[in-house]
C-alpha cells in the first residue's frame, strides 16, 4: 500500500519531495514559498499570487495561460497564501492529467513542470518590471477580496477574533494583506519583493503521482533557472508561542446579522514541535473536533443551542479555537456550557469511551489524508515548517499510547484568551435572558 | 455479482439489486486507504406531494425531507449513531438535495462493522415527539447560519427568481415557521414512503473486497422484513415557460455587491433521462466553457473591464421536471455586468462557438473529469444521482467524446432564451454600518 512515502533530494538551497503513487490519475505539482508573517511583507505576498497568475512571458495574456492549461487537459493551475503559525506561505500548484487515461499518449509531466515553473519564474513584463496595468487591476480586486471578508460570517468572526486576542503578535494579520499598504505598492517595488522572494525565501517543491523521482527532480532543474538553486535562503523563525494569560478578554462585535458568531481562543502552550503533541491532539478531539465530542454532545445536542460547536487547532503558534453559531440572547449560556466542558477536562473528567471513540477517529482522520493528493502535501510541509518529522505511522502509535492522564496534563496547561462575540445590533434589552 | 469493466479508466463496478429492491455498487479502489459508503435515498426537498399506491395522496410541510436527515441519527438506545461510528473510527455524516438524501460514513478500519451500522441505523427510524421538538432549535440554528450567507441567499434567490411552482424553489431546510409543523406522525408517513430499499441505492467503494460487501449486505437486508411496495407517485403543479421574477433583489451585510443570473429549461426540455439527459448536461456544460468560462474571450473581456473577478464561475443543474444554468460572483457593479450579459450573448449565440474553442473546451472537460474520479466522495455521489436518472457516471468520457460542434451550438441557441432569463442580486445595506466595537 502507498501512504504518502515522500522521498526528498536537497538540490542547492531548495528541496524537491516527491511521491510515488499509482493511485491518482492525475499528478499534482506544487511549490511552496515561506515568508516571515508580517506587516512588512504580507500584502505583497498576497499579491503576488494574483499577479504570476495574470500572464507569462509565453503566455501573457489570462486568456493565453487559460488556454494552454485547456489544451493540456485542463491542467488546474492555483497559487494562494495561506497561514502557518507566524509564517506565511505562497504556493503555486498544477494538477494535470496522467496521459495513460486518455486516448492521446502525449507526455503530460513534463508539460506540468514547464507550466508551473513559467508562472513562477517568468511572469509578464515591461519594461523589466510588473505589468502596470496587471498591478493595478489586481490591486483592486485584492482590495475588494480584503474588504469582503465580511461577506463570510463565520471566517469574519474567527479572523476578528484571533485579532482580538493576539493583538501585538505577528499572528494576528489577516493572511491577505492589508488595506492601507494598497496604494504604494507598484510595480516596480513589487518586482524587486518578487525577485526577493524567488531568490531568498525558503523553497519546497513537491510531486504525487505515478511518476519517476530522478525524473522530476531533472525536470525542475531542467525548468528553473539555477540560480534558484544555488541562491543564498533565508532560514525563518518558529512562531513565538509563550504568551500567558493575564486576563481573560471579552470582545463583542455589532452588525447586522441574524446569527451569532461565537468564538473562544485559547493558548494551549503546546505546539506540533512538541512531545505532548499528540495528546494535544486528543485534548482538542475530545473536546470539540468530533460529532461525539463533549461540544457537539453538551452545546448542540443536550442543550439544542446550536447547529455548529467545535474547536480545531493551529499546531504551529499552539493556538486552539472554538466556535459556534447561537441565538443571540444564548451568548452566556453558551459560554458557560463551553467553559463547563473545558473545567470538565480539567478536572480529568474523560470517559474511557471518549478516549477510544478519540483514539480511532484521530487516527482515521490521519489515514484518510493520505488519498488526496493535496493533503499528502499539506501534511507533509507542516514536518517541513516545524522540523519535526512524524511519519504516519509514528503519530498513530503516539496517539494510541495517549493515555487519560496525558490529555489532562494538557487540560491543565490550556488558558481561554479571549471571548468574542459578533451578535445584531439590536437594543441591550434582550442581552440577559 | 454483476462485473462491468471500464478499461481506459482501469475501474471495475460490481452491482447486484436485492430480493427486496435495494440497489448495490461496490467499486474497489487499489491503493486507497478509506473506504466511503453512500446510502441514498431517491427523497429530496422537492417530493413534497406525493402518493403510494392504496394510501391517501399527501403534501408536507417544507423542510421535511432534511429534518428527516437529521432525525435519522437518534436510536432507540438514546444513543445518537454517531457514537457507534466514532468508536468503529469512522466519520459519518448525512446531507440532503433537492432530489435525494444520502447517508455515508468514511473509515480506514472496521469496514464491516460500519457498513452494518449505515444499514441499520438508516433502516430503524425512531422518533419521538420529544427528540422532534429538541431537533428544531438545532435546524432553527442551521437556518438561521443560511440566513447570514450571502452565497446562499443569492444562489436561492436566482432559483426562486427562475420557478413560479415548481419546489426546487422552497429552501431546502425550510423556514423555521414550516418546520415548526413538523411532528413524528409526518415523519414517519414519509420515511415508509421513501425509505422503502426498492427506492435506495447503497454505493460502497474504496479498500474492499466486493465479495464479501455483497455478503454481509445481502445477509443482512435478508433479515429485515419490507412490504412491497408500488411506485410512488410524485406530484408536481405545471411550471410556466416564464420566470417568476426577472430581478431579484435583496440588501445584506456585505461589502461587495453578489449577482447571480441564469436561464431556465423550457418545462418541455427536461422531460428526459438515461443517456439522453447525460448527453444534454455535458452538451450544456461544453457550451457554457466556451461561452462564460475562464477561458472564454467574455469572461476575459468583463474581467478586464473590472466587472468580474476570479469568484465567478458557472453551474448547470438538470433533474427530471427542472434544470437551469446558473453564473456569478461577486461584483462591484452588477447592473452593468447584467447589461454587458444582455448585449454580449445574443452576439455570441448569433456568432457561434468555434471549432477550435470547442475543441478546447472539451479536452479541459475530460480532464476534469479524471481529477474528480480521484473523489471516492466525488464517484459515490455522483453516481448515486446518475443512477437515479438512468444514466451511467463512467460514460461520461465516452458521451464528452462523442458531443459534436453542432450539438453545443444547438443546445445553446435552444438554452439561451432570455424569455426564461432572471438575475438575482444582493446588495449591501443602504446606511453602511460600520462594525462597532
Amino acid at each position: 500500500m502507498s501512504s504518502g512515502q515522500f522521498q526528498t533530494r536537497q538540490i542547492g538551497n531548495v528541496r524537491v519531495h516527491v511521491c510515488p503513487s499509482t493511485k491518482f490519475k492525475t499528478t499534482m505539482l506544487v511549490a511552496m514559498f515561506q515568508q516571515e508573517l508580517s506587516t512588512k511583507y504580507v500584502t505583497k505576498t498576497a499579491l503576488l499570487s494574483n499577479i504570476l497568475l495574470r500572464g507569462t512571458e509565453q503566455y501573457p495574456t489570462m486568456l493565453d495561460l487559460k488556454k494552454k492549461q485547456n489544451d493540456l487537459y485542463g491542467a488546474g493551475l492555483f497559487g494562494d497564501v495561506f497561514k502557518r503559525g507566524e509564517k506565511q506561505v505562497l504556493h503555486f500548484g498544477v494538477d494535470i492529467a496522467n496521459e495513460q487515461y486518455l486516448h492521446d499518449a502525449s507526455p503530460l509531466l513534463e508539460e506540468a513542470v514547464g507550466l508551473l515553473c513559467e508562472v513562477i519564474t517568468k511572469p509578464a513584463l515591461e519594461q523589466d518590471i510588473f505589468m502596470k496595468s496587471y498591478v493595478e487591476a489586481e490591486k483592486r480586486n485584492l482590495k475588494q477580496e480584503i474588504e469582503s471578508l465580511v461577506d463570510e460570517k463565520i471566517q469574519y468572526a474567527a479572523q476578528r477574533s484571533i485579532e482580538a486576542m493576539c493583538k501585538n503578535e505577528p499572528y494576528a494579520i489577516f493572511i491577505n494583506g492589508r488595506v492601507e499598504d494598497i496604494p504604494a505598492i507598484q510595480a516596480d517595488s513589487l518586482y524587486t519583493y518578487y525577485q526577493e522572494l524567488l531568490y531568498h525565501c525558503p523553497l519546497d517543491l513537491y510531486c504525487v503521482g505515478d511518476v519517476d523521482i530522478q525524473k522530476v527532480v531533472s525536470l525542475f532543474e531542467k525548468y528553473l533557472p539555477s540560480e534558484m538553486f544555488t541562491s543564498e535562503r533565508k532560514q525563518l523563525d518558529l512562531s513565538q508561542t509563550t504568551q500567558s494569560v493575564q486576563q481573560v478578554k471579552t470582545v463583542v462585535e455589532r452588525l447586522p446579522v441574524n446569527q451569532g458568531k461565537l468564538n473562544m481562543g485559547c493558548r494551549t502552550h503546546v505546539t506540533i514541535q512538541d512531545s505532548d503533541y499528540p495528546a494535544l491532539l486528543m485534548y482538542n478531539g475530545i473536546l470539540g473536533g468530533f460529532p461525539h465530542s463533549k461540544l457537539f454532545m453538551n452545546v448542540r445536542e443536550k442543550a439544542s443551542l446550536a447547529y455548529y460547536a467545535s474547536s480545531r487547532l493551529e499546531s504551529h503558534k499552539g493556538i486552539m479555537h472554538i466556535q459556534s453559531g447561537i441565538e443571540i440572547q444564548n451568548f452566556e449560556k453558551a459560554v458557560t456550557i463551553i467553559k463547563e466542558q473545558i473545567e470538565v477536562m480539567r478536572q480529568g473528567q474523560i470517559s474511557d469511551q471518549e478516549l477510544a471513540q478519540t483514539k480511532a477517529t484521530l487516527s482515521n482522520q490521519f489515514r484518510e489524508q493520505q488519498d488526496r493528493a493535496y493533503e499528502i502535501v499539506q501534511s507533509h510541509y507542516h514536518s517541513v515548517l516545524s522540523g519535526t518529522n512524524r511519519p504516519l505511522e509514528q503519530i498513530l502509535q503516539e496517539i494510541e499510547q495517549v493515555s487519560k492522564e496525558d490529555v489532562q496534563k494538557v487540560a491543565q496547561k490550556i488558558q481561554l484568551d479571549t471571548i468574542y462575540f459578533l451578535r445584531d445590533q439590536g437594543g441591550e434589552a434582550d442581552e440577559k435572558n | 455479482m454483476k462485473k462491468i469493466e471500464y478499461k481506459q479508466l482501469k475501474e471495475t463496478l460490481y452491482h447486484e439489486t436485492l430480493p427486496n429492491g435495494l440497489d448495490v455498487y461496490v467499486l474497489p479502489k487499489q491503493g486507497f486507504a478509506k473506504t466511503y459508503a453512500t446510502f441514498t435515498t431517491k427523497y429530496g426537498s422537492i417530493d413534497n406531494t406525493f402518493q403510494v399506491p392504496g394510501k391517501e395522496k399527501v403534501h408536507v410541510p417544507d423542510g421535511i425531507a432534511h429534518f428527516l436527515e437529521h432525525k435519522m441519527f437518534e436510536q432507540e438506545s438514546g444513543e445518537d449513531v454517531f457514537q457507534s461510528f466514532s468508536r468503529q473510527g469512522a466519520s459519518a455524516n448525512a446531507f440532503t438535495s433537492f432530489t435525494r438524501t444520502s447517508y455515508l460514513f468514511s473509515c480506514t478500519d472496521q469496514v464491516e462493522n460500519n457498513l452494518t451500522t449505515l444499514l441499520n441505523y438508516v433502516q430503524s427510524p425512531y422518533f419521538t415527539d420529544e427528540n422532534v421538538e429538541k431537533e428544531k432549535g438545532i435546524i432553527g440554528q442551521e437556518i438561521r447560519m443560511y440566513d447570514d450567507n450571502a452565497d446562499w441567499r443569492v444562489y436561492f434567490g436566482l432559483i426562486e427568481a427562475l420557478y413560479q411552482n415548481h419546489p426546487v424553489k422552497i429552501d431546502i431546510a425550510g423556514t423555521v415557521e414550516s418546520i415548526a409543523k413538523i411532528t413524528k406522525e409526518t415523519l414517519y408517513t414519509c420515511y415508509n414512503t421513501f425509505y422503502h430499499p426498492s427506492n435506495m441505492l447503497l454505493f460502497v467503494i474504496g479498500a474492499v473486497d466486493p465479495q464479501r460487501i455483497f455478503q454481509l449486505v445481502t445477509e443482512n437486508q435478508a433479515q429485515k422484513k419490507f412490504e412491497p411496495q408500488g411506485e410512488i407517485q410524485r406530484f408536481f403543479d405545471k411550471e410556466p415557460d416564464v420566470v417568476a421574477e426577472k430581478r431579484k433583489e435583496m440588501r445584506l451585510s456585505v461589502n461587495a455587491p453578489k449577482c447571480y443570473f441564469g436561464f431556465k429549461e423550457a418545462p418541455i426540455a427536461v422531460g428526459v433521462s438515461g443517456d439522453e439527459m447525460l448527453k444534454m448536461e455535458l452538451t450544456t456544460q461544453l457550451f457554457m466553457e466556451s461561452l462564460v468560462g475562464s477561458s472564454s474571450e467574455l469572461y476575459q473581456s468583463l474581467y478586464d473591464e473590472g466587472l468580474i473577478d476570479d469568484s465567478f464561475g458557472h453551474d448547470y443543474s438538470i433533474e427530471q421536471g427542472y434544470g437551469f444554468t446558473m453564473m456569478g460572483g461577486d461584483t462591484r457593479k452588477p447592473d452593468e455586468l447584467v447589461a454587458r450579459i444582455e448585449e454580449l450573448f445574443p452576439q455570441k449565440v448569433k456568432k457561434g462557438i468555434s471549432a477550435e474553442e470547442f475543441e478546447l473546451v472539451k479536452k479541459k472537460k475530460i480532464g476534469s473529469v479524471l481529477r474528480s474520479l480521484n473523489s471516492v466522495e466525488w464517484i459515490a455521489n455522483q453516481f448515486t444521482s446518475y443512477r437515479f436518472h438512468d444514466s451511467d457516471l463512467f460514460q461520461m468520457i465516452p458521451t464528452l467524446e462523442s458531443i459534436t460542434l453542432e450539438d453545443v451550438n444547438s443546445r445553446m441557441r435552444e438554452h439561451i432564451d432570455f424569455a426564461r432569463f432572471a438575475v438575482s442580486t444582493v446588495r449591501p445595506l443602504e446606511q453602511l454600518t460600520k462594525p462597532t466595537v
